[in-house]
């Protein structure tokens, strides 16, 4: 029998073997790695017992520091520390250099795509985030014993497309799996469980609906959840990527500058010295009434003020204020009202500020959440979703559907932007538009993608520009071309086009407006590798080898599942593919792999497409016998 | 040769435009549960494929079923009924006035000495006359003849009229109240 054959000795995986996998906070200021063993989640520490990784990374001439190494050199070098690396990438560096005018890095690269310089040459934000993926991963698999089959990360809900690729780039080059990129919200929501609430709630109440302030670092993001039996549907999303503790240290910064009568430019190190001595300053307004700012000017002369909570109140008062406007909208695009909500989940450092907690309590009129530590609440979810993703609980029955941020467009006439894809449309989503030529003859059509609300291209943000060429020439009016937008479960886009008319298909090319090209990409792993002293080549077919497994186990439990759906002809056809792979994958030949992979990828498209119908069909006879 | 099945087929549903909200949100749920991604992470690339492929089109049929308005044009498109060209002229000239006697409602709220009661009228009025439309537009639809039907259509596009003002007035008043 050919699956006798199939599974050779050494070859087929125990079933219910356990995998290692993480769940990574990739946060503005701090990071976290957290996994679940034995049942529960966890965050991991360092050899200092530390779990908290402060977001920093310092360029020294041979090798990097990450974390708190790297945060201590913050101040004495600053041009050579980079902090809240978050906040660069996925963005142009006019964007930067308005939001952030007082950063003391040397910008160099083009426009669309800055590098710092540093003392190790040009180094791009996503490399610098991608050195502290590697450290968590790191301190991971020496926690756990081993490698990881992968990692969720968490992003803000309101992280744009590029932002989001980022972030997966910076994996990528750090050499990790990515299962899924998490929104932060709903990986909090996951970590309160707060699924169970409708077992122990008032009796009848099947769902309930629950808002998720997430004041972190950089980031602010608000999430209107309905939870029902382990389903954690996201009704909508808000919120601003350049808002959070940060600003408001820049504010107590500016504040302080102004007391102090300081004139700018003031030196890199006193600059850093001020965003730092601001956030020691808001840390310690927590728990107390008024605190004594301390500084050391460039002059090296010694300044000193007494700062009042309520000071600091009114200076923050109008970015909070920003916030609660942030939840009216996602309320009202939920369609829930202020009361209809069951709980407040408080999360990020930022929500320690009791302005903060006062003023969302008041606008909920309820007393929020925060029995688990906003810190690390992100990071323990994810790793509840990494540990389900990782195939380690076959039987849970959690679910996360999540929406999209911002509404996907296309350029029109005029500068105007057609919305294709609505803001708060649950993913993954494919949405087709049709479009024609306006122009007698015309061959090619450019493609512009823009993500944000507002109806005037240049107040959206360009994701990127592709021409469709190859279109044969007719008047005016006459091409149908079909452009359609897919988004995945990661939140990733990925637009194709095409004339349907005649049915020419014409080439594509997309060319992101932010963020890294493949090209980059590679390259950077490649130097990464050269500095771990691995080798690409034996890294790829390691990969590929990997992928053949995992193809060989899941197509032979799916035969052994469901093989009746396939008829004798079709499952020796089948068999076949599946030899062939496990003979090719023995080999050293990585392309060969890749080639066996896809043809096995290719003979049960049909079994695969099957399989679902027939899941989609008992999953429905099973609700409605549920429902006699 | 396989037919693909409507969305309503695809829900388990009788293809009428009155729908239970409840039952559809749990049956939309119940799907998701067999078919996303998430359920796929260690499956083959194929089936990962395919399972966004219809993941997806559950989440559009979920979306295009959910709201009353993308509904009832879904349900007409099933039943053959060809929708007016959106840029097509209504000939309903008592219903134009209307509508333009509705756009000076809006433009007059800014200077309205009590901005918060003028908005709360405006929204009060649009309700009014959309749940009226509304409750024709149901009836047409449950009644399924030919006249009907072509009425229905004519009646969608009437209340995608008061759509457009109600999303104009919510653009307002997050603009005044700002």
């Amino acid at each position: 029998m050919a699956l006798l054959q199939i599974a050779e000795p050494g070859q087929s995986t125990v079933p219910h073997e356990h995998k290692l996998a993480a769940g990574i906070d990739l946060g503005t200021t701090n990071s976290l790695v957290a996994s679940v063993q034995s049942g529960m989640p966890k965050t991991l520490l360092d050899d200092a017992g530390r779990d908290i990784l402060p977001s920093v990374v310092h360029y020294q001439e041979s090798g990097t520091l990450v974390g708190d190494d790297a945060k201590a050199l913050a101040v004495s070098e600053p041009e050579n520390t980079i902090v809240s690396a978050k906040r660069l990438i996925g963005r142009s560096l006019a964007d930067i250099k308005a939001k952030y005018p007082t950063l003391p890095y040397q910008f160099i690269g083009d426009e669309n795509h800055p590098d710092i310089n540093t003392r190790q040459g040009a180094v791009n934000p996503v490399q610098v985030s991608a050195e502290i993926l590697k450290s968590l991963n790191a301190r991971a698999e020496q926690a756990l014993g081993g490698d990881l089959t992968g990692v969720v990360i968490t992003v803000p809900a309101y992280f744009d497309d590029a932002q989001r690729q980022s972030t997966k780039d910076a994996a990528a080059i750090a050499g990790l799996n990515v299962l899924r990129l998490l929104n932060e919200p709903t990986a909090a929501a996951v970590a309160y469980g707060l699924d169970s609430m409708s077992e122990t709630g008032e009796e009848g109440a099947k769902e309930g609906i629950v808002a998720v302030y997430d004041l972190g670092g950089g980031t602010f993001d608000i999430s209107i959840l309905r939870l029902n039996k382990g389903v954690f549907e996201v009704l909508a999303t808000g919120g601003d990527s350049a808002l959070g503790g940060d600003d408001f240290d820049l504010a107590l910064v500016e504040h302080l500058v102004e007391q102090a009568g300081l004139a700018r430019p003031l030196s890199n190190s006193l600059e850093r010295q001020l965003v730092e001595q601001a956030c020691v300053a808001k840390e310690a307004l927590t728990n107390n009434d008024s605190v004594t700012v301390n500084l050391t000017l460039d002059d090296n002369s010694q300044w000193q003020t007494e700062l009042s909570r309520a000071t600091f109140d009114g200076l923050i008062k109008g970015l909070v204020s920003k916030t609660l406007r942030a939840c009216r909208r996602a309320l009202k695009d939920a369609d829930i009202d202020a009361e209809q909500v069951l709980e407040v989940v408080m999360v990020g450092g930022s929500t320690r500020v009791p302005l903060v907690r006062a003023e969302v309590e008041k606008y909920f009129n309820k007393t929020p959440l925060t029995s688990i530590d906003p810190d690390k609440v992100v990071a323990i979810g994810a790793a509840i979703q990494a540990d389900i993703l990782a195939g380690n609980k076959p039987d849970n029955d959690m679910l996360l559907l999540d929406v999209t941020p911002l509404s996907l467009g296309l350029e029109t006439m005029g500068g105007l932007v057609e919305k294709v894809i609505p803001r708060n449309t649950t993913i993954p989503v494919a949405k087709a538009q049709e479009f024609t030529t306006f122009k007698d003859g015309q061959t090619a059509m450019a493609i512009h993608v823009l993500q944000g609300e507002r109806e005037l291209v240049d107040d959206c943000r360009s994701l990127a520009r592709f021409e469709l060429r190859g279109i044969p020439a007719m008047t005016a009016g006459a091409a149908h071309i079909r452009v359609t937008f897919k988004v995945d479960a990661d939140g990733l886009l990925a637009v194709t086009a095409m004339e349907k008319s005649t049915g020419v298909e014409a080439s594509i090319e997309v060319k992101p407006s932010f963020g890294l090209q493949e090209d980059d990409i590679a390259n950077m792993i490649k130097a990464s590798m050269s500095n771990a002293k691995e080798d690409i080549v034996a890294r790829m077919l390691k990969e590929q080898q990997v992928e053949a497994a995992r193809v060989l186990e899941s197509v032979q439990a799916a035969l052994a599942a469901d093989g009746n759906l396939l008829n004798d002809q079709e499952r020796q056809q089948v068999d076949e593919t599946l030899k062939n792979l496990l003979a090719t994958s023995q080999s050293d030949d990585t392309d060969a792999i890749e080639a066996a992979i896809e043809v096995v990828n290719q003979a049960t498209a049909t079994f695969a497409e099957r399989r679902m119908d027939a899941s989609i069909k008992v999953a429905l006879s099973g609700q409605s016998v549920d429902q006699i | 040769m396989v037919a693909v099945l409507n969305y309503f087929q695809l829900f388990g549903l009788e293809q009428d435009f009155e729908l239970d909200s409840q039952a559809l949100s749990s049956t939309f749920q119940t799907l998701q549960k067999a078919v996303h991604p998430d359920k796929f992470a260690h499956a083959s690339s194929q089936e990962q494929l395919m399972a966004v492929q219809k993941s997806s089109t559950i989440n559009d049929a979920y979306q295009t079923l959910k709201a009353p308005l993308s509904r009832a044009e879904y349900l007409l498109k099933v039943r053959g009924v060809d929708m007016p060209d959106e840029q097509a002229t209504v000939g309903d000239m008592q219903f134009l006035m209307r509508q333009m006697e509705l756009r000076e409602m809006l433009e007059e709220i800014s200077s309205a000495d009590d901005i918060d009661a003028a908005l709360f009228d405006a929204s009060q009025t649009l309700d009014q006359e959309y749940l009226s439309l509304m409750k024709t537009l149901s009836a047409e639809l449950a009644e399924n003849s030919e006249l009907s039907n072509q009425s229905a259509s004519e009646n969608l596009r009437k209340l995608k009229f008061y759509q457009k003002l109600n999303i104009e007035l919510e653009r307002l008043e997050e603009q005044l109240l700002d």
